[in-house]
């Protein structure tokens, strides 16, 4: 019993290190492949356009109703004697600071991330990859380095513009269901505005695009044979990165938040 | 179609930067026309921050832009104002609560009927804002501090003391004498009523001639007492008279009573008279010759 119990703790030990040294090894052929100049940049612009560009209109959306939503709780959670720009205030700093940068790589997780494993996972299933490693090209800086860049440049842009399209959406409605005034909103989006606050929404994320390129591509270039293994991959994929999304989202605030205040 | 790929992706990229360059600075400085600035001097600890609203007589015209930390105790404050808005010269700058969560906001309070304005990076005049949160929350525990002394006061007293009890007593004691008052009024008003009824009884057997005797009785029996009185006044003014001239040393009995010399003769008399009493008891025969024949 004692032994079983042993061997089970030393099995899963070695599978959590060896994991960890699989990812680290990525890592290093990563930024190896950042050498691969011929290769990497053109479908790096592409890889931006598919991350970032067609990825616009659902983060938006997403922004806005969360936005809305924010604000409109906010406002109906404020007991008497609170002043309104408090709305402001709290819808503001909810969205640039947490859910703005979390919601959107979230959303991307699912609609890129899944996207990526499924791509470089079928590649990998239909030996494709063998293919490209036989014509001499380096896969990781053809298949992985520019999905990795496209999505650390562009989740920052789409963050910031769901950031805006939060708050927009935020004052609408405000604006149209409830007495909320513009200038109340506005006196509140101002209180202890500091340009530090947009700035670690940024590197949040940044961070999460990292981590969603990373993971998602990881884990479709190490998709076992078959769809089924595809599909094994695309779902551990997405839980691994959001996990990771939620960690980093905690260490970031732990590290920054001193920062963050006005 | 590589092309258009980048077209797009730099287009995305340069509307994100320019949407979160003008976002940022929209917020952070009120835009790129953000007003002129005016500053103000306040202690430190007065709770500011940058974008808090400044009010000029309660209409917000412009927000706090920043917050400078001077060695000498004060805070640096620059005020962000709308280019619309002007500040009258003698006007008060004070910090001033906003909603009861402890934000603050800058109020300035004007002089009236004043025409010439402030100009631009002036410091207005720090006034006396009114007592925040923090102040009334103080004075509200001083006060909860003294009401709950009071009542442990009360409850010793009261309770731990049985000062209750006591209470509860005297309060008993008190109904018993009430009660005992209200008998013994009773009983006053009972035997009242009864004195006043034999009163009218009596009255009512008075005979008005008897009683008109005796007043004229009584009035003759005061003036004889009068006369009596008169008479013994001149009496009392003739003995005064006597013991006057006694006094004053004039007629016989004045000088009986004052002379000494008269004393000493009749002293000396007296003891002739008690020698010749003397003798006489010794030698009757001398003195007393009977003869009958």
């Amino acid at each position: 019993m004692l032994e079983a119990t042993w061997g089970a703790l030393n099995g899963a030990t070695r599978n959590v290190l060896t994991g960890v040294g699989e990812y680290g090894y990525y890592l290093r052929d990563i930024i190896r492949a950042v050498r691969e100049v011929d290769t990497w940049p053109r479908e790096t612009i592409r890889q931006m356009r598919v991350i970032g560009v067609e990825s616009v209109l659902l983060s938006v959306i997403v922004a806005a109703f969360l936005g809305g939503v924010t604000a409109f709780q906010t406002r109906f959670q404020l007991f008497p004697g609170v002043q309104v720009s408090a709305v402001g205030l709290i819808t503001r700093q909810s969205i640039v600071l947490e859910l703005g940068p979390l919601l959107t790589a979230l959303v991307l997780t699912g609609r890129v991330g899944a996207r990526m494993t499924a791509e470089i996972g079928t590649m990998r299933v239909t030996e494709q990859i063998d293919a490209l490693e036989t014509l001499a090209y380096d896969p990781v800086a053809f298949l992985t380095l520019p999905r990795v860049l496209a999505a650390i440049v562009m989740l920052p842009a789409l963050t910031m513009l769901a950031n805006v399209a939060a708050l927009v959406s935020a004052w609408l409605t405000l604006l149209l269901a409830t007495d909320v005034r513009t200038i109340d909103f506005v006196e509140g989006l101002r209180i202890s505005f500091a340009p530090f606050q947009v700035f670690y929404s940024l590197i949040k994320a940044t961070c999460f695009g990292a981590a969603i390129s990373f993971v998602c591509s990881y884990q479709g270039y190490i998709a076992k044979a078959g769809a089924e293994g595809v599909g094994q991959a695309t779902a551990t994929a997405v839980v691994i990165t959001s996990v990771a999304i939620l960690t980093l989202d905690a260490i970031v605030a732990a590290v920054l938040a001193p920062f963050v205040q006005a | 179609m590589k092309r258009r790929d980048e077209v797009l992706v730099g287009l995305l990229l340069i509307v994100t930067v320019l949407v979160g360059v003008a976002g940022t600075v929209w917020l952070a400085r009120g835009g790129l026309a953000s007003g002129y600035p005016m500053y103000a001097l306040f202690p430190w600890g007065a709770g500011l921050k940058n974008g808090q609203p400044v009010l000029l007589a309660g209409v917000n015209i412009g927000f706090v832009r920043q917050v400078e930390l001077v060695p000498d105790g004060t805070l640096r404050v620059t005020l962000a104002v709308n280019d619309e808005y002007k500040i009258p010269e003698g006007t008060t700058a004070a910090v001033e609560p906003n909603g009861i969560f402890g934000d603050q906001l800058i109020a300035l309070s004007p002089k009236l009927a004043v025409t010439t304005f402030m100009t631009e990076g002036d410091t207005i005049e720090t006034g006396k804002g009114t007592p925040g949160t923090g102040e009334v929350l103080t004075k509200a525990d001083s006060i909860a501090a003294d009401v709950s002394a009071i009542a442990s006061s009360v409850r010793a007293e009261f309770v731990t003391d049985g000062g209750i009890a006591e209470l509860r007593k005297t309060t008993q004691e008190l109904t018993a004498l009430v009660t005992q008052l209200g008998t013994i009024a009773a009983e006053q008003s009972r035997e009242l009523t009864l004195t006043q009824r034999q009163l009218r009884n009596t009255l009512a057997a008075v005979d008005s001639v008897v009683v008109d005797s005796t007043l004229k009785s009584f009035r003759a029996s005061s003036a004889n007492i009068a006369q009596l009185t008169s008479d013994l006044q001149q009496t009392r003014a003739q003995v005064s008279s006597i013991l006057f001239k006694v006094d004053s040393g004039t007629g016989t009995a004045a000088r009986l009573l004052n002379d000494p010399t008269i004393y000493a003769r009749v002293d000396a008399l007296l003891l002739k008279l008690d020698s010749l009493a003397a003798d006489v008891k010794a030698n009757p025969r001398r003195y007393i010759n009977l003869r009958v024949f």
